[in-house]
Order: structure tokens, then sequence, then C-alpha cells
């Protein structure tokens, strides 16, 4: 009975609090930063232009060969805006076929593609589901500026400083000729 | 007497009106249970047809109607057909007899209780006859189950509106209210009004004594088989008995039109104040529902039997006792509450000790016992 009394109050207690639904279409609940959504293609700001350069190991890797992917010389390179030789020139995936597993983020060298937060998979075309090049580095875009992300190995992929450091390599060499001359 | 033809015609338009409202009221019912259920346990129930989902139960009645109207091969299908009837006519026609303001009824019957009885009981007879007419296991053991709850909880119900009767000397519901006039007779008779609602929501078969729908055991019980405007049927008399439980509590219990307002009260004024009480009934049925989980069947029949079935008797003999030697109406409500307090003791007793420590005891005796006994033998 006492009990009785006590499970009557709980249920009361919870008319006065606020309904935990959220509507789906009108209100999204927020994803935590560690959710794993469909992955996205990141954009490098200093260079203007993607991380990625095609190298095709997470084509490889995937389990699922949901991507394809294909390279192509970087006009920036011989400008001496990039340090990247080669770039990405097209690149989709099927994401009714991605199992969202990660690996291809886990193989990438050039912190060029990430898990976003991205999980809404409904669209009106037949092809709806088939995220190309614009569409991932939109995705990856987003996915930075929500989540203040940052690259892993920043010497090595991000442009600026990879050339940074070519130069200041380049002046350090050419001191050193200069030195015994 | 002779039978006009201005008298029929007036009788079919209460009847037409009546039934459009019950309709409506079971609408408005079913739209407040879910709502109400939903904020209850943390959701938000039916958002998304008409302003605060409030057209949903139109929606579900038009997806009742237009789905198709499928029978079982082996049904005995002419059963099969008529049984929902017999679920819903018994429901509406109590209606007739009951007043929801003074002079607004079709027929103010001077043995309106009594109709009242005779006919909620016949509705076991369409639950049977459903259960076995769909030639389903599930349907039948529905059945069997509504026939053991309905019979052993329409005698407590039956010893509650005794007191009511005892107490007040009438049968005319619209008496009973007049009655009322200083004091609703929950204050006189709460024992009386604890056992009406406890044996009427098990009457109509809401949670927590819905042993015969009971989807996880039976399915659904007797209408397991049936499906759309048939089906609808059911629900409706379900809706329309659970509003009945309701008004009759308000009526007979909560002081109906006559109090707290007294009497200068004008139709539409009393009309409400009946069926404000009757909402604030049928609250705290859902509030139940959405608390307590559904009894097991011999819980069901103990309950009815060991502790509902004496406590309406003692309700009766508190209310004879006090006409009979004309004792002040206060002794009856000290007298009600005591008799209440014994289950709740009892109760309170049992629930002091925690089960683990109780279970440990048992175990201890039963250890003891087969200790003396292999000694002995």
């Amino acid at each position: 009975m006492l009990s009785g009394i006590r499970g009557l109050l709980t249920t009361l207690r919870w008319l006065f609090r606020r309904p935990v639904t959220a509507h789906y279409p009108k209100h999204h609940l927020p994803v935590q930063d560690r959710y794993m959504g469909f992955p996205a293609l990141l954009w490098d700001e200093t260079a203007d232009e993607p991380f990625c350069t095609g190298c095709m190991v997470c084509v490889r890797e995937c389990p699922t060969q949901c991507m394809s992917a294909q390279m192509h010389d970087n006009p920036r390179a011989a400008e001496g805006a990039s340090h990247r030789r080669k770039i990405i020139e097209s690149f989709s995936i099927n994401l009714n076929r991605c199992i969202l597993c990660g690996i291809c983020v886990d193989v990438c060298a050039f912190d060029a593609i990430e898990m976003s937060h991205e999980h809404e998979l409904g669209s009106f075309s037949r092809t709806g589901a088939r995220a190309d090049l614009p569409i991932l580095l939109d995705l990856g875009r987003s996915f930075q500026a929500q989540t203040q992300w940052t690259p892993t190995n920043p010497e090595k992929n991000v442009a600026q400083v990879a050339l940074a450091k070519r130069a200041a390599g380049a002046a350090a060499k050419g001191d050193g000729q200069e030195e015994p001359s | 007497m002779t039978l006009e033809a201005r008298d029929v015609l007036l009788a079919a338009i209460g009847l037409f009106a009546l039934f459009n409202a019950l309709l409506i009221g079971t609408m408005v019912l079913n739209w407040t249970e879910r709502k109400f259920l939903g904020r209850l346990q943390g959701r938000v129930g039916p958002t998304r047809v008409g302003p605060f989902g409030l057209l949903q139960p139109l929606a579900d009645a038009m997806k009742l109607v237009l789905k198709e109207d499928v029978s079982p091969g082996p049904a005995a299908r002419a059963i099969f057909w008529v049984s929902p009837m017999l679920i819903f006519v018994p429901a509406y026609v109590v209606w007739l007899a009951v007043p929801v303001a003074p002079g607004l009824v079709i027929r103010a019957l001077d043995l309106g209780i009594f109709f009242f009885i005779a006919f909620s009981v016949l509705s076991i007879v369409g639950l049977v006859l459903a259960g076995w007419s769909s030639a389903s296991k599930y349907a039948v053991l529905g059945s069997f189950r509504s026939a053991a709850q309905l019979v052993s909880y329409e005698i407590p119900i039956i010893m509650a509106l005794l007191a009511v009767v005892v107490a007040t000397g009438t049968m005319n519901i619209g008496e009973v209210v007049e009655q009322q006039g200083s004091a609703p007779l929950v204050a006189i008779l709460p024992l009386a009004f604890a056992v009406f609602l406890i044996a009427g929501v098990a009457e109509v078969g809401r949670t927590p004594f819905d042993i015969y729908f009971a989807e996880s055991e039976v399915v659904g019980g007797p209408f397991v088989e049936y499906s759309g405007a048939h089906w609808a049927i059911f629900f409706l008399a379900e809706y329309i008995s659970t509003l009945l439980i309701a008004v009759l509590a308000s009526l007979l219990f909560l002081g109906g039109w006559r109090w707290p307002f007294g009497d200068g009260l004008p139709a539409a004024a009393a009309a409400a104040l009946v069926m404000g009480k009757a909402y604030l009934v049928v609250l705290v049925i859902f509030w139940v529902r959405a608390t307590y989980p559904r009894l097991r069947i011999d819980q069901l029949m103990s309950f009815g039997w060991k502790v509902l079935v004496p406590l309406s008797f003692a309700a009766v003999i508190i209310s004879a006792a006090q006409q009979f030697y004309g004792w002040h109406a206060a002794t009856s409500t000290a007298l009600s509450l005591a008799v209440l307090a014994v289950p709740v003791a009892i109760q309170a007793r049992y629930q002091r000790r925690p089960a683990m420590e109780r279970a440990r005891r048992y175990a201890e005796r039963a250890i003891a016992n087969r200790q003396t006994t292999s000694v002995g033998g």
C-alpha cells in the first residue's frame, strides 16, 4: 500500500516535468562529439584545397567497397601554393553501402577523411545516397566548423606548415652550402 | 397507458442525442487518456492531427471504420457479428437512467441503480460469446477470464451501491443526488466509495485489472479476432463504461450537481459540475493505469474475494447500522475509515519487512521443520 502510493507519486511527479520527447524533423537532438556518422572529406584552409591526395588507400581498405576515387596533378603545387603534388579529382561514396566502420579514417595518412556527424540518409531521388566530391567536402567543412577539428600530423599535411618547413629546410641547406665556399 | 407519436419521436431524438454525446465523450476521453498518460510517462501524446492532436481520435475512428472487417474461417459467424452489439447495447442502455443535470435524463427511473446493476452484468454474456464464437484459444481463454473477473467484482460493486441505497433510502439516482445537499456521500461512506471505484475499474477492465485483454498473455482476449468497425464497437463500449463509472461516482458519491454550490444552478452549469467531477475520477483512473502493472489472475481473484467482498459487506453493515440506530453521520465516516484501515495496516505490516528477510525466515523455518521430522522418523 505504502509503496503503491509512492508509485502514484512518482508518476504524478512526471506530470510536472518536461516531456523527454523531441519531435524529430522539427527538433534534432545534438549528437555527441565522438558520434560516428558518414565519412566526410576535410578542407585545408591554408591552401584552400582538400587534404585528400587521392591515394586510394581508403578505397582499397573499405570492407564494403563503397568508395571510389581518382587523383590528378595538383596545379597549385606548380604555383608553389601547396605541397601536395597530386590531389583528388573525383571521389564518391555510396552511403547505402557504408557501414560506418571508420577504417577509412584509421588508414588515411593525410588527415583527409573523418567520420562526420551526418546520419540522415533520406532523400527524394534514386541517387540521393551517392555522395560526390562537393557534397563530401561540404560535409567536411561543416564538421570542421562544428567540432574545432585539428589535424593529427600538421607538419606533414597542412600546406602552410609543410611549405614553411620545406622553405626553412631549404634555407638551412642553402646556408650550409654557402658557408664552405 | 398509451404510446403517442410525440413520445416516440422525443425518445428517438433523445436516444440519438445521447448516442452522439457518448461518441464525442469517448473521443474526448480517448484524447485525454493518451495525452495524460503520455505526460505521466514523460512523453507528449498525440500532437500531429489537429491542434494538440485533438483530431487524433477522429482519425483513428475513420481508420477503424474504413478498415476491412475480417472474421476467422471456423468462427460461428452469426454470433461473432452480433456479440459486439451484446456488449455495446447494455453499456449504452444504462445511460438512459443516468441524469447529468436535474431533469436532463431520458427516463428518470425510480429503480435507476437497480437498472444499472441489471444491465452492467449483461456485458459478460457478450464477452463470453465473442470469445467463444471467434474459434480462437486466446479469445476463449480471455472470455473465461472476463467471466471470472466480472462475476467476482459484480458483488462488491452491488454491495457498495447497496450501502448508498440504504443510506439514502432510494434507488432513483436523481433523488440520491438531491439528498447530498449538505455533504457528499463520500464523506459518510468513504469505504463504499473506495470499493465502488476499485470494483468499477475492474468491471470495465482497465489497467491494472485488464486481465481479460492482457496483450502479453492472451493477446487481446475476446477481441483478438475482431478488426475494423466491430473492434471499434468494443472500444466504444469500454470507454462508455469507463465514463459511466466515473459519472456514477460523481453522482452517487461526490454530490453530483447539489454539492458544493447548492440548488440554484442553471442546467448547463449543473451538467458541467457533474461532468467535471466525473473527469476528475477519470483522471484518477488514468493515473492508476499509468502507475501500476497488470495483476496476475490469482492476485485479482484473491483481492476480489478476500479484500473487496468483505469490505463491501462491512460498508453495507455500517450504513444499515447507522440508519437503524439513528447514529450521527460522522459515526459512519469513522467506522468506514476504521474498517478501511484494516487492509492498509495488514499490507503495511507485510511491507515493513524486506522481502529477503521474510524469505530467509521461511527458509529457516522449513529447515527446522525438516530436521525435527527426520529425527522423529
